[in-house]
């Protein structure tokens, strides 16, 4: 696992330089890749992650249409998981988790051990406009990728209300004068590392949404799951 | 409750100031550009309410302590009113409140009875209502004193002012999710200099640094003023520390010595900023705090706040948005300073203005044309006669002039004293409440 770590922090130098370049026309989503953390995070193993909850039970639709129990893309690997809605142009928002759930990729691409241990699940918030062929082409190439990256949606919102109620993930639409609803979906970005045993261990927003910090947590979780963390 | 004589208040101040240890003090976190930067939503345009927690007093109203809602948008015809109230039964010497990171709720600590509140404030925010209560925060975590609310992504970091084993002030943090169950406690460091004790937190995530600040102990800060100052050892027990956090690791990085007991913490705002400024009472300066030459955290003092010799007594202060000025609010006389914060390592009084007989709390809008003042600081520690008013106070800031925009009388209006604000907005609702209930 040390190599594997050592490993990991020259492959997570070069993070943050590369942009992703898929050919879907999102230009927001593939902005410049999130910047990098002001600061060394602390190594992998050193700290504890908290077990904040249990991801909720709930199902979704994967891009073939096909009803899925979200526990089955919750439990049995380490999960990072965000809500997102494909419309969503605000650079720091949804635009936001995808790089860096792309960086995440790129780790898993070059961290042995990772690629088959991880999976990302990118779950949309606007099951009215996000059905799964949208999803397919928000997904793009990732999909193509050889990495476990699951892109769903809900049947309803009667079905995306436990989850998002599960996870404590808020979504709102301002408000016009008289109390109308007005505008656009809004959110609060949030990404969830859920560890295999299907319990949040972390959660991200934008103000701590580092691709290096993220890893080293998947990579605490993974030394904690190998019985090698050095946390009191 | 108890009361004092000013003389008596003020003789005792002094008596802390000369054992250099704290006194007094209970403000907090209050507006809008000191809020955990894990929170949603700011409010950067006009806020439509005023959350103020209150503390019971009894024969005024029902003696309980309770939120009250008041309209502060001046587009309204009830601008400036009282517009909701909620009582939560009893008196636990309500303080500071905060909200969770999707500024759906709003959780609210006793100092008393380590009671905490939890107000939807989402469902319908001029109409806040009581969602949860947790009350065995000190069977749970040995912690007792809830203080300082600071929104973490999902989750409530609470730091404890003291301890339930004896009530001294080691303490720490408890942080829950945001359903309000446990999940774990972060003991405040007791080696390498630290004290034990806890009072603010902040939190500057692009340095992975968590700022905590101390106070004192349970013992201390529910014993009248005119008592406490005749205990030698008591008057002892108080903190003098600053502990910046690894954030990630939740592990004490370094203990900082700020003698005379620093409360609020505020991080400037401004891009690129890595240094926060906070008001230690009993000595009656403000402190820098940010990593010196060797990247190491150091803290400094960079200010003084009127005449130390006369105990202001500092409470809380509240930062401009772009980190270039600061209110500071003094309770013994009264006043309301400006500071110019340009040059951080050289604060410089450029305004000051008796906004009370007392005054606590201080928040301003995001644009900083908004400020508003209140009058608690604790229970036994308010003023006594005619100095007890109990009051919020709306002004406008031009950059020169405070000037009153509307007050509501909290003695007048039987409601008790009014402690920490915090801002409301109508300028979203929840998408996909409708449907849960049928009508979408």
């Amino acid at each position: 696992m040390r190599h594997r770590l050592a490993i990991g922090a020259w492959a997570l130098a070069g993070l943050a330089l590369a942009a992703p370049a898929f050919g879907h026309g999102d230009e927001a989503r593939d902005q410049a890749p999130p910047a990098r953390a002001d600061f060394v995070p602390p190594a992998p193993g050193t700290y504890t992650l908290q077990a904040i909850m249990r991801a909720p039970a709930g199902t979704v639709v994967d891009l073939d249409g096909r009803d899925r129990r979200l526990a089955e893309v919750t439990t049995g690997k380490i999960t990072l998981l965000s809500f997102v809605y494909t419309r969503c142009s605000d650079a720091w928002g949804c635009p936001l988790a995808y790089r860096v759930f792309d960086a995440v990729a790129t780790a898993m691409e070059r961290i042995p051990g990772l690629r088959s241990r991880v999976r990302l699940v990118t779950l949309s918030f606007d099951p009215r406009h996000d059905t799964p062929a949208v999803m397919r082409q928000y997904a793009g190439e990732q999909a193509a990728r050889g990495i476990d990256w699951r892109f769903l949606t809900t049947r309803s919102e009667r079905a995306l209300l436990p989850l998002l109620e599960g996870f404590g993930q808020d979504v709102q639409i301002p408000a016009a004068a008289g109390g109308a609803a007005a505008g656009p979906l809004t959110h609060l970005l949030k990404v969830f590392l859920i560890d295999p045993r299907g319990v949040v261990r972390e959660i991200y927003s934008t103000a701590y949404l580092y691709p290096e910090v993220v890893v080293a947590d998947i990579e605490t979780l993974g030394l904690e799951r190998a019985g090698r963390s050095t946390t009191p | 409750m108890a009361t004092f004589p000013r003389p008596l208040v003020l003789r005792a101040l002094l008596a802390l100031a000369l054992l250099v240890a704290p006194t007094a003090v209970g403000p907090a976190r209050a507006d809008e550009t000191c809020n955990s930067p894990y929170m949603a939503n700011l409010i950067k345009g006009q806020e439509d309410y005023l959350y103020v927690w209150t503390l019971g007093k009894a024969g005024v109203g029902d003696g309980s302590d309770k939120l009250v809602t008041i309209d502060a948008n001046p587009s309204s015809p009830r601008y400036g009113k009282v517009i909701h109230k909620v009582s939560v039964g009893g008196r636990g010497e309500a303080h500071h409140m905060g909200f969770t990171d999707d500024r759906r709720f709003l959780w609210a600590g006793g100092l008393d009875d380590s009671k905490i509140v939890v107000f939807d404030v989402g469902t319908d925010p001029a109409k806040p209502r009581i969602a949860r209560r947790i009350t065995d925060m000190p069977k749970r975590t040995g912690y007792v004193g809830p203080h300082t609310f600071y929104a973490l992504p999902g989750r409530m970091l609470v730091q404890g002012l003291s301890n339930a084993k004896d009530k001294g002030g080691v303490t720490g943090m408890a942080l829950y999710s945001n359903k309000g169950e446990l999940i774990t406690t972060y003991a405040m460091p007791t080696a390498d200099g630290g004290d034990g004790y806890g009072y603010d937190i902040a939190i500057n995530p692009q340095k992975n640094a968590l700022l905590t600040s101390s106070f004192t102990g349970w013992n201390n800060y529910m014993t009248s003023l005119g008592k406490l100052v005749q205990d030698a050892e008591a008057m002892k027990r108080f903190g003098g520390t600053m502990v910046v956090w690894d954030l990630k690791a939740m592990k004490p990085r370094k203990v900082l010595a700020v003698p005379g007991a620093p409360l609020e913490i505020r991080w400037s705002l401004k891009d690129g900023d890595t240094w926060a400024i906070t008001a230690a009472a009993l000595t009656s300066k403000l402190w820098l705090v940010r990593p010196g030459a060797s990247s190491e955290w150091e803290a400094k003092e960079v200010a003084t706040i009127g005449d130390p010799a006369k105990i202001p007594l500092p409470v809380d202060i509240s930062i401009r948005n772009d980190g270039t000025g600061l209110w500071v609010n003094t309770f013994m006389d009264g006043k309301t300073r400006y500071f110019d914060l340009t040059n951080p390592e050289q604060p410089r009084q450029t305004y000051e203005k008796v906004t009370g007989k007392q005054v606590n709390m201080i928040s301003q809008s995001w644009d900083g044309t908004r400020v508003y003042v209140s009058s608690s600081l604790l229970a036994s520690w308010d003023k006594a006669g005619a100095d007890d008013e109990q009051f919020v106070r709306a002004f406008k800031w031009d950059g020169k002039e405070l000037s009153p925009a509307f007050e509501v009388d909290f003695y007048r209006e039987k409601l008790g004293r009014a402690h920490h604000m915090k801002f409301g907005t109508r300028a979203a609702k929840a998408a996909y409440q409708a449907p849960l209930a049928g009508t979408r």
